[in-house]
C-alpha cells in the first residue's frame, strides 16, 4: 500500500501536475492568439473595453451572483472557495506540492482547513441536488457536469476521512490513495473538461464581445464559397 | 406543450439539406471569427441554469427549449461533431450525432423563438453571448433558405426593389408625407417644421424606422421640431431613407449591405453623420456595424436622436416646458440600444424634464425585460399569439405594475409589439407612444429660427 501511495504522490501526481499546467498553458496561450487574430480581422477595432474589464471583475468578484437562483450560487461560491484554498493551502497539500517544487508559502490553520474540506464537500451535495430540483438546470445537466462534481466530491470526502481516520472505519492509508488518485484524475482532466473555466474565464467576456466585432469582409467572402456572390435576397 | 412558434417560410430547397447547411455553416466559420465563440461557448457551459431564470419567454413557457443554453447547444453539438477534432474522433469511437432534416427544422423554430435581448448574458458567470449563438444559427439557417418570410421580403424590397425600403415607400410618397407632416404640425401645433430633402453638405442624415412615415406622425414631427429648434444642419436623402435593418436578425450578409446603403447615401450627401430616428435596431445596427462594414475608425459616426435631442436639453439649446404631461409615464428600455448600457439614461432626463408623474418600470436600463418582440420576431405576424402571451407576458407585468397610462417605447418595433400585448393583456388604456411624441407636445420653439434655417426643400 505504502509502495501505491508513493507512486501516487510521486511520479504520478508530477505527471498529472504537468499536464495540468502544460494543458492550462496552451489553453491560454491558443485563447490569447485567437483573441489577438480576431481583433486583427474585426472591421471594427475600437473594443469597450471599460466595460469588458468592469464585467470580468464583477464576475471574477461575484456581485451579481446572487440576482439568480441566490441558493444554487451560494453554494457555487462556496464550493469554489473551498476548491481554490485547500488545495493549494492545507499544510499536507503544501508539503506535497514542495515535494515538487522548492517553494515555500502560508498555509490554513488544520481546523479552517477541516471545515472548509467539509464546506466545499456540503456544497457539492447541494449544487448536485439544487441541479436536479430546478427544472431550468435539470434539463441541461449532463454526464460530464455530474461526473466533475461527482469526481471533486470523492477528492474532498476522502481527503477530509483520511485526516480522520476514527470517522472511516477503513485503513487510513487507503483512504490516502483514494485522496491521491482522484486528485490526480482532476488535476488531469482540468484542460479537458469544464474545469478549464478556471484559466479561460478571465478572457470569456472579451471574447463574447470580440464575437460581435465581425470581420469587415465576412459577408463577402461567404457569397463567394457559396457562389452567392450578385445573387439578390 | 406552449404556444407555437411557426413562421411563414418561402418555398425551400430541401433537397440534401443538412450537407448544404454544414457547407454553408464551414463557409462561416472560415471567414468569420465565430469559431473562437463556439469554442468558448462549448468549453465554458455549465449548464446551470441562471440564463432560463433571466429570459423572459422562459419565464413565461416554462419550456426546456426555452432555455437560452438548450438552444445555444442545438447549434454547439453541430459544431462539436463537424468541426472539431474531439467530434470527429467521437464520431469514429461511438454512434455520433448526425444532423437530420429534423434537427435543422428544431433549430429554426428555436432561434425565432428567442428574442434576442441578450438579457440572459447578464447573468451567465462565464460571460457566455447565446444572443450571439443564435445569431449566427439564423445565419447559417438563412443561408439555406430558412428566414421568416416576412424578414426576408421586407429586406428583399430593401435591397433589391424599387421603392429601396422595407415599407415599399415610394420616395414620392416620403416626400408628400413630409410636406403634410409639415402641415399638420403647423395645424395642429402651431409652430413650423421643415424636412429637407436631399440637402448637400448637411451635417446629418436622418434615417428613421421607415414606418413612422406611415404610422408615427407625431415622432417624425417631434425629431423634426427638436432639429428645427436647435438649429441642425441635416436632410433626408431620397435614394435611401430607410433606418431598418433585419440583416441584424438573421444574416451579416444583409446587415453589411443594409449598413453600406447608410454610409453611401452619406458620401452621396456629403455629409458627415448618421442620424438614427426612434428605433433600438436600427440604432444599434448603426452604431456598431457602421464601422464594421464601412471602413472602421474612417467611418460616419452615427448618433441616436435620443442622444442629440438630450444633449441640446443639457447645453440649453433646446427648452422644453415642464409639466409639459400630466399623465402617468413609463418608459420601456430597446433592448439593442439599453442592454449595452449606451442609451439608459438620456431618455428619462429628458422625460422627467417634462413629465409631472414619470414612473421607471422595475427591472429598468441594462436589466430590462424586452418586448417580446425582439429579434425581428415583431414583424411576423403569425406568430403574434406567442409573442404576447409568451415573450411578452412578463413585459405587460411589468407595464401594469407601474400604473402608467402612458406608455414611451423609442422604437418602431417595440411600440407594435407594446400596442400588441396592451390589446392581448387588457390594458388598452395604456397608450403607446414614441419619447419625441411628448417632446413635442413640450417644446418651445423659436418660431423666427425654424423658418430661417429650416432649408428648402430641392
Amino acid at each position: 500500500m505504502d509502495a501505491w501511495i508513493a507512486l501516487a504522490r510521486g511520479p504520478l501526481f508530477r505527471i498529472s501536475l504537468a499536464v495540468c499546467l502544460l494543458g492550462l498553458a496552451l489553453r491560454v496561450g491558443l485563447e490569447l492568439y485567437r483573441v489577438v487574430w480576431a481583433w486583427r480581422q474585426a472591421g471594427d477595432k475600437d473594443l469597450p473595453t471599460a466595460m469588458v474589464l468592469r464585467t470580468t471583475v464583477g464576475w471574477l468578484v461575484p456581485v451579481r451572483l446572487l440576482h439568480a437562483r441566490p441558493l444554487y450560487s451560494s453554494l457555487s461560491l462556496l464550493f469554489h472557495v473551498g476548491i481554490i484554498l485547500v488545495p493549494l493551502f492545507f499544510a499536507g497539500h503544501v508539503a506535497l506540492w514542495q515535494e515538487s517544487f522548492p517553494l515555500a508559502w502560508p498555509t490554513l490553520p488544520h481546523a479552517a482547513a477541516d471545515v472548509l474540506t467539509l464546506a466545499t464537500a456540503v456544497a457539492i451535495v447541494g449544487l448536485l441536488v439544487a441541479r436536479f430540483a430546478a427544472s431550468s438546470s435539470r434539463a441541461l445537466t449532463g454526464i460530464h457536469d455530474v461526473g466533475i462534481l461527482g469526481l471533486l466530491l470523492v477528492v474532498a470526502v476522502s481527503g477530509w476521512l483520511a485526516a480522520h481516520p476514527r470517522w472511516a472505519g477503513v485503513d487510513a492509508r487507503s483512504l490516502v490513495l483514494l485522496h491521491v488518485l482522484a486528485g490526480n484524475a482532476a488535476l488531469l482532466l482540468t484542460p479537458f473538461s469544464k474545469i478549464v473555466h478556471c484559466v479561460l474565464a478571465p478572457f470569456s467576456q472579451l471574447v463574447f464581445e470580440l464575437g460581435w466585432h465581425f470581420p469587415a469582409a465576412t459577408g463577402r467572402h461567404v457569397a463567394v464559397v457559396l457562389g452567392k456572390e450578385g445573387e439578390g435576397v | 406543450m406552449g404556444i407555437a412558434c411557426s413562421y411563414y417560410l418561402e418555398p425551400v430547397d430541401t433537397r440534401d439539406l443538412p450537407r448544404r447547411f454544414l457547407e454553408a455553416f464551414a463557409a462561416i466559420l472560415a471567414h468569420s471569427n465565430y469559431a473562437m465563440v463556439l469554442d468558448a461557448a462549448s468549453r465554458l457551459a455549465n449548464h446551470c441554469g441562471r440564463c432560463a431564470e433571466s429570459c423572459p419567454v422562459y419565464q413565461a413557457s416554462g419550456e426546456e427549449r426555452d432555455i437560452p443554453c438548450q438552444r445555444s447547444e442545438l447549434l454547439l453539438r453541430i459544431y462539436r461533431r463537424y468541426f472539431t477534432p474531439r467530434g470527429a474522433l467521437r464520431a469514429r469511437l461511438s454512434a455520433p450525432f448526425e444532423l437530420t432534416e429534423e434537427a435543422i427544422n428544431e433549430l429554426a423554430e428555436e432561434v425565432y423563438r428567442c428574442t434576442a435581448c441578450r438579457r440572459c448574458k447578464l447573468e451567465c458567470p462565464l460571460g457566455i453571448d447565446h444572443g450571439l449563438i443564435t445569431h449566427l444559427a439564423r445565419w447559417v439557417l438563412a443561408e439555406v433558405g430558412i428566414v421568416p418570410k416576412a424578414l426576408r421580403v421586407a429586406t428583399r424590397e430593401q435591397l433589391d426593389g424599387k421603392t429601396r425600403n422595407t415599407s415599399a415607400i415610394p420616395v414620392a410618397a416620403m416626400v408628400d408625407t413630409c410636406q403634410f407632416l409639415e402641415e399638420d404640425c403647423r395645424d395642429t401645433y402651431g409652430f413650423d417644421i421643415r424636412f429637407p430633402i436631399d440637402q448637400v453638405g448637411a451635417e446629418y442624415v436622418f434615417f428613421p424606422a421607415v414606418s413612422d412615415y406611415l404610422l408615427e406622425p407625431d415622432t417624425l414631427m417631434g425629431n423634426a421640431a427638436v432639429l428645427g429648434a436647435t438649429g441642425a444642419s441635416w436632410t433626408i436623402g431620397s435614394r435611401y431613407f430607410d433606418g431598418i435593418n433585419y440583416g441584424l436578425f438573421y444574416s451579416d450578409r444583409m446587415l453589411d449591405r443594409i449598413v453600406s446603403c447608410e454610409a453611401e447615401e452619406v458620401r452621396r450627401l456629403q455629409a458627415s453623420k448618421i442620424l438614427i430616428g426612434e428605433c433600438g435596431h436600427a440604432s444599434r445596427s448603426a452604431k456598431f456595424f457602421v464601422k464594421t462594414f464601412c471602413g472602421g475608425r474612417a467611418a460616419p459616426p452615427v448618433v441616436n436622436i435620443m442622444e442629440y435631442t438630450c444633449e441640446m436639453l443639457r447645453a440649453g439649446k433646446l427648452k422644453l416646458r415642464p409639466h409639459a404631461i400630466a399623465e402617468r409615464v413609463t418608459y420601456h428600455d430597446p433592448c439593442n440600444i439599453a442592454r449595452s448600457g449606451w442609451i439608459i439614461d438620456q431618455p428619462r432626463e429628458i422625460l422627467r424634464a417634462i413629465c409631472d408623474d414619470f414612473v421607471d418600470m422595475a427591472p429598468r436600463g441594462k436589466d430590462n425585460y424586452c418586448c417580446g418582440g425582439g429579434g425581428g420576431t415583431v414583424s411576423i405576424d403569425e406568430i403574434r399569439k406567442f409573442r404576447t402571451l409568451t415573450g411578452g407576458a412578463t413585459k405587460a407585468e411589468q407595464i401594469r405594475r407601474t400604473g402608467a397610462t402612458m406608455l414611451v417605447a423609442p422604437c418602431a418595433n417595440c411600440k407594435k409589439q407594446l400596442r400588441e400585448i396592451c390589446e392581448d393583456h387588457g390594458l388598452s388604456h395604456v397608450q403607446v407612444v414614441g419619447l419625441h411624441d411628448l417632446v413635442l407636445r413640450a417644446i418651445e420653439m423659436p418660431a423666427a429660427e425654424t423658418k430661417a434655417k429650416g432649408g428648402e426643400r430641392e
